[in-house]
């Protein structure tokens, strides 16, 4: 166990290191997240202003905030897609090597997804948040409602990240299922691009919906993070809803493990 | 021109049919199908939280959404091809194979990869507008319909020359394309909103860079009677043409650059 464990710290150190060479490229691709966020922004303006915003849980400032966090840690917690690595190794048959190591295979693969998440996104979001900081007053990101909220943003944001990757992890484990193509591993990514309040925040959603929101799991990767911050969510609440991400986050590291360990059992390797 | 037909046709053929080897291919049409439910959706959600905006209600915005997608399904459907080019067949050097056939080598490319679950997007696309349509009072009138046509081939065109456009950049800059969401899923962000209130340095560039408000706004607006010239409807064949060949432009330049990245 104790082995497991450094071997999959001194990989996902590695791993970080390597992809962090990759400042040009994160510095190309935060010039599309900047894009987008301002899109996203001039669409709520447009919106928020000449529509009926009374009854909006949230205001034009707070939906700014919003669009621009969603994109400088949208590698760590928007994006679930199984990572390439992993889906190349399955495609080609190179997991047979993978298997001849002495490691827990779900928890060498889990380590390396989350190293790689980091790793690319280290660059990309530092840009990010300097054009969020630096645009004009009507754009720009605003600070935390309060220290509180920060703190418990921040806690929140781990726990979204170990259930974003635990999310992409169950669909690895999917993946390996290599007959079925790419169909059950797509829809699974569409649904939880869709629950987790990248096209729409959360709590703009109609009303009698918010039960069932805050409840499902892909709340727990975005949006939660985010209400912390906005102050959508007082503090108070911060015992269950990020009890409640920790029981998906358990959830989720259990069925891709039973998952991983069931379709490993009775692997047909592909290729040489 | 025929041959090429042939060819294009039967490099389709075989990959429809590898693609129902899969047990899930079945599960692809319905996961393309939960993914374009959900593309309006965001429209009819921001709108039962906002209401209409002066005369601009969900149906106006839902048509032009809807042409969009169906001009990008269109285009992703028939040049899937060169929308995997970058990621399949450069960085691997597989494109060295392609050019030692003596086939048309845009045709080889094109249908490369065809996905026929793809063809779900422009199905559910061609329903909204339609219903769209209905709710709005258009008349479907033969001058109406073929505007919208031409609006669809235009839009067509038009995505095809990105897919085709990224291609020829790619051979020069080999990885790093996440800027063609600029000209993907960006350009179908701007017809979310209705157009008189976008910023005017925004309006400028989905019109005269990347024409998506000429190949949709103008053809809307001309037969919904939504205000501005009928004739500008008119526009967006010819802009899509011109935006594609532009792609096809960067596309031989970059071919004949072409240096094997691969082994």
């Amino acid at each position: 166990m104790s082995r497991t464990l450094k071997a999959c710290r001194s990989l996902f150190i590695i791993r970080v290191t390597e992809n962090l060479q990759y400042r040009a490229a994160g510095i190309a691709n935060s010039s599309i997240s900047i894009i987008w966020s301002i899109l996203q922004i001039v669409i709520f303006t447009i919106f928020f202003t000449l529509g009926d915003a009374t009854g909006a849980a949230m205001t034009l400032t707070q939906a700014i905030t919003y669009a621009w966090l969603t994109q400088i840690l949208w590698s760590i917690v928007g994006y679930f897609t199984v990572d390439a690595e992993i889906r190349e190794k399955v495609i080609n048959g190179n997991v047979a090597l993978d298997l001849c190591r002495p490691l827990d295979l779900y928890a060498h693969w889990f380590s390396k997804t989350m190293a790689n998440k980091i790793g690319r996104s280290a660059w990309r979001s530092a840009f990010t948040l300097i054009a969020a900081v630096g645009v004009p007053a009507a754009l720009r990101l605003s600070p935390p409602v309060s220290i509180e909220g920060f703190l418990l943003f921040l806690i929140s944001l781990c726990t979204g990240a170990l259930l974003c990757v635990a999310f992409a992890m169950l669909m690895a484990a999917v993946r390996v299922g290599l007959t079925w193509g790419e169909g059950p591993t797509y829809m699974l990514e569409s649904v939880g691009m869709f629950l987790n309040g990248n096209y729409f925040p959360l709590a703009l959603w109609p009303d009698f919906m918010q039960g069932f929101l805050l409840f499902q799991p892909f709340a727990g990767l975005m949006d939660i993070p985010f209400r912390f911050y906005l102050g959508l969510l007082a503090p108070s609440d911060a015992f269950w809803v990020i009890g409640l991400q920790i029981f998906w986050v358990v959830a989720f590291i259990a069925a891709g493990r039973f998952l991983l360990n069931r379709k490993i059992s009775h692997l047909i390797v592909q290729g040489g | 021109m025929l041959k090429e037909f042939r060819v294009y046709r039967q490099f389709v053929r075989i990959n429809l049919l590898s693609g129902l080897e899969y047990k899930g291919w079945w599960l692809m049409i319905f996961q393309v199908l939960v993914a374009t439910v959900g593309d309006p959706l965001a429209v009819i959600l921001v709108f039962s939280r906002f209401g209409n905006i002066g005369a601009w209600s969900m149906e106006r915005i839902l048509l032009m959404y809807a042409m969009a997608f169906t001009a990008y399904g269109l285009g992703e459907t028939l040049f899937r091809g060169f929308s995997y080019f970058p990621y399949r067949m450069i960085r691997s050097g597989d494109f060295d194979r392609v050019l030692l056939r003596p086939k048309s080598l845009f045709v080889q490319v094109s249908a490369s990869f065809f996905h026929i679950h793809r063809a779900a997007r422009p199905f559910m696309g061609l329903c909204i507008i339609i219903w769209s349509l209905v709710r709005l009072d258009v008349q479907f009138t033969f001058v109406n319909v073929m505007v919208l046509i031409f609006a669809l081939a235009g839009g067509f065109l038009t995505y095809a020359g990105v897919f085709v456009l990224s291609s020829g950049v790619a051979f020069f800059t080999i990885n790093a394309l996440d800027w063609i969401h600029v000209l993907t899923s960006a350009s179908r962000e701007v017809v979310r909103v209705p157009t008189p209130y976008l910023p005017q340095a925004l309006r400028h560039i989905f019109i005269f860079v990347m024409p998506v408000l000429v190949i949709i706004y103008f053809p809307a607006a001309a037969i919904g009677d939504w205000g501005g010239a009928y004739w500008r409807g008119w526009l967006a064949l010819p802009a899509g043409a011109a935006f594609f060949a532009a792609g096809m432009l960067f596309w031989r330049i970059g071919v004949s650059h072409y240096k094997s990245t691969g082994s």
